[in-house]
């Protein structure tokens, strides 16, 4: 028995640690891919550290978690002195508000916070941006703030009442009895649930994920985008970096302990006091640390005279710097040095248009598909432009002003333009059976199939298989769309968006829709994918057109940005990374000529003929849509109309039937106590 | 003196409680009652819940399933860790905790890499001669992303309650007959009750409502409620059927801890500490 | 001799609608030694808490020095605690405990240092500065307990059942050096026990507390001597309590028998309560004896024998070097100074029989062992 329990937990132990030496090992990684090592490097190590926006982010945590683990640290510690003195019945009511964080799911916690954030910030007090730095720092500071009162809260009720006494009694105020008595005796409390508010803060993710705004983004939020794409190796250095410096942590502060329990058993108390020193000193380096961070954090906070423009595009769809591109972003920033660009990205037009929808933020220029801005157009989320400002609009090509999604071209300046197709795999995929969108249904290859995971495109190519009009709002054909996507579920991977760049890649799946540029990246890393149009049964030809929404602040400097991207020599560059097509066709010049003259880029006229556009759907259609989509995805069935009452009338039991049974037990005791 | 003292010390911390945890709770009541255009009071978000049970059943058959494993592989090592020496309980200790400071995204994500189709175990499976398997995407993929995630979580309160039975009960059951397995079941078993009813929440409640373990180790019909609920905020445009959604979880967890404290009988002072 | 040092005027307590106090009237001479006796919940830690500076009476005052107390807080008192339990501060090492006082004080170093040792010297912890609290015995936390409150030389020196938690030998060395300590220092020790034993051996002044009341204040001769009623009898050594009824003076008559006393000064016919001390009574020939029993149980004691004897029904403790059988007859004389006559009070009747003997001795054991809250 002794020894299955020892070969287990050795088990278990491998079990929790493998993932973890995954991700070590592939920090010395000369390839990009996790499962494949190519060759040792410390070369990740080195791009970490000369990456700035991965530095910022991890910056923007550690300021989040030492702030509000310094400000729960003290208020805690405070709050759970004055608890702990309460009354019997005040005590356990101020006890089960600490355990409602503790008790709640994550998701439903960030949840509640957000919608409190934009119903307060938003509705009550009309501030545009109600999610900022500050609000995920009350977040941060409301689910770390129980680890402290549990934590403390033990310690007080061990420790001997009459000690405060004893040093009142020596001539201590009831201040200086709390800091020369109570304090050191709970100190063990408050240090680990310092630490444990510190870990969770720095580690967190959900909360975070939907508290947060544009402005202020921390590193594990940053990381789930990241995951969708390639996630860059320089990651895992950083991971195996904060490994590293936790495990050192912990292994001294275990070792400190069990050398201050080993003197402890000596009678002698000298050699004790380095440790009591060592925790003082550490105390007043995190306090220090923290001051500095605060400082840092409102020095670096745009000053007077500069401007953030914060900009939301869709994911790898502005050039970076990285492989011999143009930073486009540095080069704007260099032109006009009074302004500094905020860029966050989403990867869905959907995505994009609920961040906005729900509101509390704030972003000044945008980048959505046609169908998209014609939606926003009619739901008045879009400002007018303008054009005064954006000169350069006169390179941008005849074709692509005044387009159907704005026909009189006064909210949008087109971006780029592209097509949706099939992206498949040469190796796998038998060239007879890419005959049309029907390949996506082919059980064939089942399981190496990816979806699209937007309604609107994947409704798109459901509608062009069977022949309808995409841009219908007929229920019964939509409908029918949606059963022929629930169809394809049994054969599908997946449903991706960014994603799709890893999976396609290291061949995980081996067939997928995508837009036209990405799969052209894509074909630049694994030369066996080619790109499919299904010309017969037609495609999507979409535009991308920069905005600015009605949540926008720097006006002026978005346009500025605007016409900067409208260069043509900007936009040739632009286009070499993001390997879609410019509506500049001056900037066709300023291209690598490969991409200039691909014809997955620039399709011939004949082909692009046979495109269509996505236009403007109502908006009971669209949500009527997004929730087929919806059902398709989750296996969800239908609603029923009693059904709301029921389940309100169960919640409303469940929370309120236990509390009042527990009052009306309570009050059967004293009764009987009474009459006992 | 000391009880004006003691209100004056913790009202700021109940305000602050109230104003961020039960304040956004009924927030999240009034958006699930209204109407996402209107504004108006509705039942329309709550009649549109009964296309979501499916997937709640499911995130509760996942969770439990998951806290169930949790249990089974936890406890032994829960139970080897109290009977070692002291200092070895710190380090062992220690490494159980390790995990759960580091990125649970990366860690997921490093499944990935491990489960999927071209991944470290099925080229391993496929070199020596087995040949690939269907590993990710499947519903084992999600439980074993939940039981790697969360089994920490059901460790350490099982081991806290472990270490702290008396070794003269077991000597005491000892010395009355039992056998080894009869003083494991009739002592250390109920008295470890406590830690496996707060473990067992401590699991369901994370794994019952996440969306990024699904996401990632999930095929197209493991769709959870946390992710359900991500879609209606992130991309579903619709916060007012997200925000029904999300006060069914809020109950379903409720009674779920409310079960588990009744049986596992623990103090309502300290709930559910971890360390 | 000395002057007033405090004054307690009509203390009362209460507490969630429970009366803990109820009207305690006292003065403390300076250089006194004073103990508040009384069983666990009489109110006398309550009473020195008070005094302390910890709790503020429902209503009435304290004075010191003639001056109201009542709103200054502890830290300004010019009393310092030895607590129950001791209270050492555990992060702190025992220079650092009794360096305490003074550090808050705000004293230069050098003083501090030398009144500390000065101190240490005093309670013969020389040599024992830097140990840790945890590594000393209950003996030694409990010097440097008294070291730490004395070495901030207060007037008053408040004790609350300081030696409650240590074994019997040590507790008896601790009463002869508490004793010592404070005749050497000269200050006023206002001690709270339960200890009957502990507080007629150290104290100048006893104070006997029940039910939130003071029964009696004395030298600790005359508590025993003359207990005021049958609780402080009982309560103070071992009593056989009997039903009296006082003929006239210097006459009592109890068991159907006129007995001679010393006491005078009641009613003619008042009934009262007669205390005769196990200790007192020495058996005699049945023919000589006033009264004559049978024994019903012995024990043996070390220095003396524990026996139970029957009178008509009514059995006495006498205890007595003087061997004699289970079932043997036995008669007793009793002297005019054995016999001690109280008037009747609320407790009348309560006590000083013991027909359950073994069980009121258990009883009484527990109780010894109970520490107040």
């Amino acid at each position: 028995m002794k020894r299955t329990t020892r070969i287990l937990t050795i088990l278990m132990f491998v079990f929790l640690y493998i993932p973890m030496a995954v991700l070590i090992v592939a920090s010395f990684n000369t390839g990009k891919d996790l499962t494949k090592f190519e060759g040792f490097t410390l070369g990740q190590y080195a791009a970490l550290f000369r990456d700035p926006d991965l530095l910022r982010l991890l910056g923007n945590s550690l300021l989040i978690a030492i702030l509000s683990t310094a400000f729960s640290v003290v208020f805690g510690t405070v709050a759970a002195v004055g608890v702990h003195n309460l009354k019997p019945k005040l005590r356990k009511a101020a006890l089960s508000l600490t355990n409602i964080p503790m008790t709640n799911p994550d998701i439903v916690t960030g949840v509640s916070l957000s919608l409190l954030f934009i119903f307060v910030g938003g509705q009550l007090l009309r501030q545009r941006e109600s999610l900022t730095f500050w609000t995920l720092l009350i977040a941060h500071i409301t689910f770390s703030l129980p680890y402290v009162i549990l934590n403390v809260m033990p310690k007080l009720h061990q420790m001997d009442n009459s000690l405060t006494d004893a040093a009142m009694d020596l001539g201590c105020t009831p201040i200086q009895s709390f800091f020369k008595v109570t304090l050191p005796e709970i100190m063990p409390g408050i240090a680990a649930g310092g630490i444990m508010a510190f870990t969770m803060s720095l580690d967190d993710f959900v909360i975070s994920y939907f508290v947060t705004g544009m402005d202020f983004v921390t590193l594990p939020v940053e990381i789930y985008t990241y995951t969708k794409k390639p996630i860059h190796p320089k990651i895992y250095a950083m991971f195996t970096l904060l490994f590293l410096l936790i495990f050192v942590l912990m292994v001294t502060m275990n070792l400190l302990q069990l050398r201050s329990d080993k003197k402890k058993k000596e009678t002698r108390v000298k050699a004790v006091k380095p440790a009591v020193r060592v925790l003082r000193r550490v105390c007043a380096v995190v306090l220090i640390l923290c001051i500095v961070g605060g400082c840092c954090f409102l020095l670096l906070q745009p000053k007077g005279d500069t401007i953030t423009l914060n900009v939301y595009n869709w994911g790898m769809n502005i050039a970076d710097g990285t492989d011999g591109t143009l930073d486009i972003i540095a080069a704007f920033e260099e032109k006009y040095p009074n302004i500094r660009v905020q860029y966050a990205t989403y990867e869905s037009n959907e995505v994009m248009y609920s961040k906005l929808k729900n509101g509390g933020i704030t972003v000044d220029v945008i980048i959505p598909s046609d169908y998209m801005i014609a939606r926003m157009i009619d739901e008045d989320m879009l400002l007018e432009l303008n054009f005064d400002n954006i000169p350069n609009f006169r390179h941008i090509d005849e074709e692509f002003r005044n387009n159907d999604f704005d026909p009189e071209n006064k909210y949008s300046v087109p971006y780029t333009w592209g097509t949706v197709g099939i992206l498949y795999n040469t190796k796998y995929v038998d060239q007879a059976d890419v005959t049309g969108w029907e390949l996506l249904w082919n059980e064939k290859y089942a399981d190496k199939i990816l979806m699209i995971d937007n309604s609107r495109d994947a409704f798109g190519i459901a509608q062009y298989l069977l022949g309808y009009d995409v841009n219908t709002t007929d229920k019964a054909e939509l409908q029918a769309c949606a059963d022929k996507l629930a169809e394809q579920k049994p054969v599908l991977q997946q449903y991706v968006m960014d994603q799709i760049y890893s999976i396609m890649q290291n061949e995980e799946a081996w067939i997928a829709p995508y837009y036209a540029g990405d799969s052209m990246l894509m074909m630049e890393e694994n030369e066996d994918l080619a790109f499919y149009l299904p010309v017969d049964q037609g495609f999507n030809l979409f535009i991308d057109a920069m905005c600015i929404p009605t949540c926008c602040r720097e006006k002026e400097a978005a346009e500025l940005f605007i016409d900067f991207l409208c260069d043509p020599e900007i936009s040739g560059a632009n286009m070499d990374y993001i390997c879609y097509a410019s509506p500049i066709s001056e900037a066709r010049e300023y291209m690598e000529e490969y991409l200039a003259e691909s014809e997955v880029i620039y399709p011939s006229s004949e082909i692009l003929a046979a495109g269509t556009n996505y236009q403007f759907l109502p908006g009971e259609t669209s949500r009527y849509v997004e929730n087929l989509f919806m059902g398709v995805r989750g296996s969800v069935s239908e609603g029923s109309d009693n059904f709301g009452l029921i389940l309100t009338l169960v919640i409303v039991a469940v929370v309120v039937v236990p509390p009042v049974l527990r009052v009306g037990k309570k009050l059967r005791k004293r009764a009987k106590k009474k009459s006992a | 003196m000391k009880k004006n003292n003691s209100l004056l010390l913790s009202t700021p911390y109940i305000i602050w409680m109230l104003l961020f945890t039960l304040i956004p709770l009924g927030v999240v009541a009034f958006y699930a009652f209204t109407d996402p255009a209107t504004g108006e009071f509705t039942l329309e978000n709550m009649n549109a819940l009964s296309a979501y049970l499916p997937v709640l059943w499911e995130s509760i058959y996942y969770a439990l399933i998951s806290a169930l494993i949790c249990l089974l592989l936890g406890y032994p090592v829960a139970y080897y860790i109290a009977h070692r020496t002291p200092a070895v309980q710190k380090f062992l200790h220690m490494l159980v905790m390790l995990p759960m400071c580091m990125s649970f995204l990366l860690r997921t994500l490093a499944w990935v890499g491990l489960l999927q189709d071209t991944g470290l175990i099925n080229r391993f499976l496929d070199w020596i001669g087995i040949g690939a398997l269907p590993l990710i995407r499947t519903p084992g993929a999600v439980i074993l992303g939940m039981v790697y995630n969360y089994l920490p979580y059901m460790i350490l309160p099982l081991y806290s309650t472990i270490v702290k039975i008396d070794g003269r009960l077991i000597e005491a059951a000892e010395d009355l007959g039992c056998n080894g397995v009869q003083t494991f079941g009739r002592v250390v078993l109920p008295l470890s009750t406590p830690g496996i009813f707060t473990g067992i929440t401590m699991v369901f409640v994370p794994a019952v409502s996440t969306f990024y373990i699904s996401q990632k180790l999930g095929g197209t019909d493991t769709v959870l409620i946390g992710d359900v609920i991500e879609r209606l905020f992130k991309q579903g445009q619709n916060q007012n059927l997200g925000a029904a959604l999300s006060l069914v979880l809020m109950a379903l967890v409720f009674v779920c801890t409310d079960i588990m404290n009744r049986f596992g009988g623990s103090s309502d002072e300290e709930g559910g500490v971890i360390v | 001799m000395s002057k007033e040092l405090i004054r307690l005027q009509d203390l009362v307590m209460e507490f969630d609608g429970e009366r803990i106090l109820d009207g305690i009237n006292l003065y403390i001479k300076d250089h006194e030694f004073l103990t508040l006796l009384g069983p666990s919940g009489c109110g006398k830690t309550t009473t020195l808490r008070i005094i302390g500076g910890f709790l503020s009476a429902t209503s009435g005052s304290v004075l010191f020095d003639g001056k109201s107390i009542g709103d200054v807080p502890p830290y300004k008192r010019q009393v310092n605690t030895v607590f129950q339990r001791y209270a050492l501060f555990p992060h702190l090492d025992v220079f650092d405990n009794i360096a305490f006082g003074l550090k808050v004080a705000k004293l230069p170093k050098a003083e501090i240092t030398e009144r500390v040792q000065e101190m240490l010297a005093i309670v013969g912890l020389r040599g024992y500065e830097n140990r840790r609290i945890d590594s000393l015995s209950g003996g030694q936390q409990q010097r440097v307990a008294i070291a730490r409150a004395l070495v901030n030389r207060p007037k008053v020196l408040l004790l609350d059942e300081p030696l409650a938690a240590l074994d019997l030998r040590l507790r008896k060395d601790m009463q002869n050096e508490l004793k010592r300590i404070q005749q050497t220092l000269g200050i006023t020790f206002v001690y709270v026990t339960h200890d009957q034993e502990e507080a007629l051996s150290m104290s100048d002044t006893v104070v006997v507390m029940d039910k939130g009341r003071i029964q009696q204040i004395g030298k600790p001769e005359d508590i025993y001597n003359e207990p005021k009623n049958a609780f402080v009898a009982d309560f103070i050594g071992e009593s056989n309590i009997l039903d009296g009824i006082m003929l006239a003076d210097y006459k009592v008559k109890f068991f159907g028998r006129t007995f001679k006393c010393l006491d005078a000064g009641f009613e003619a016919n008042e009934p009262v309560d007669v205390v005769i001390r196990p200790e007192d009574i020495d058996f005699v020939p049945v023919e000589e004896g006033h009264l004559t029993g049978t024994v019903t149980s012995v024990t043996f004691k070390g220095l003396n024998y524990d026996i139970i004897v029957d009178f008509k029904g009514f059995k006495w403790l006498i205890q007595t070097t003087d061997f004699q059988p289970v079932g043997a007859t036995v008669g007793i004389r009793l002297n005019p100074e054995d016999i001690h006559i109280m008037k009747k009070s609320e407790y009348s009747g309560m006590f000083g029989d013991y027909s359950s003997y073994s069980a009121e001795y258990d009883e009484l054991v527990e109780d010894a062992g109970d520490e107040e809250e």
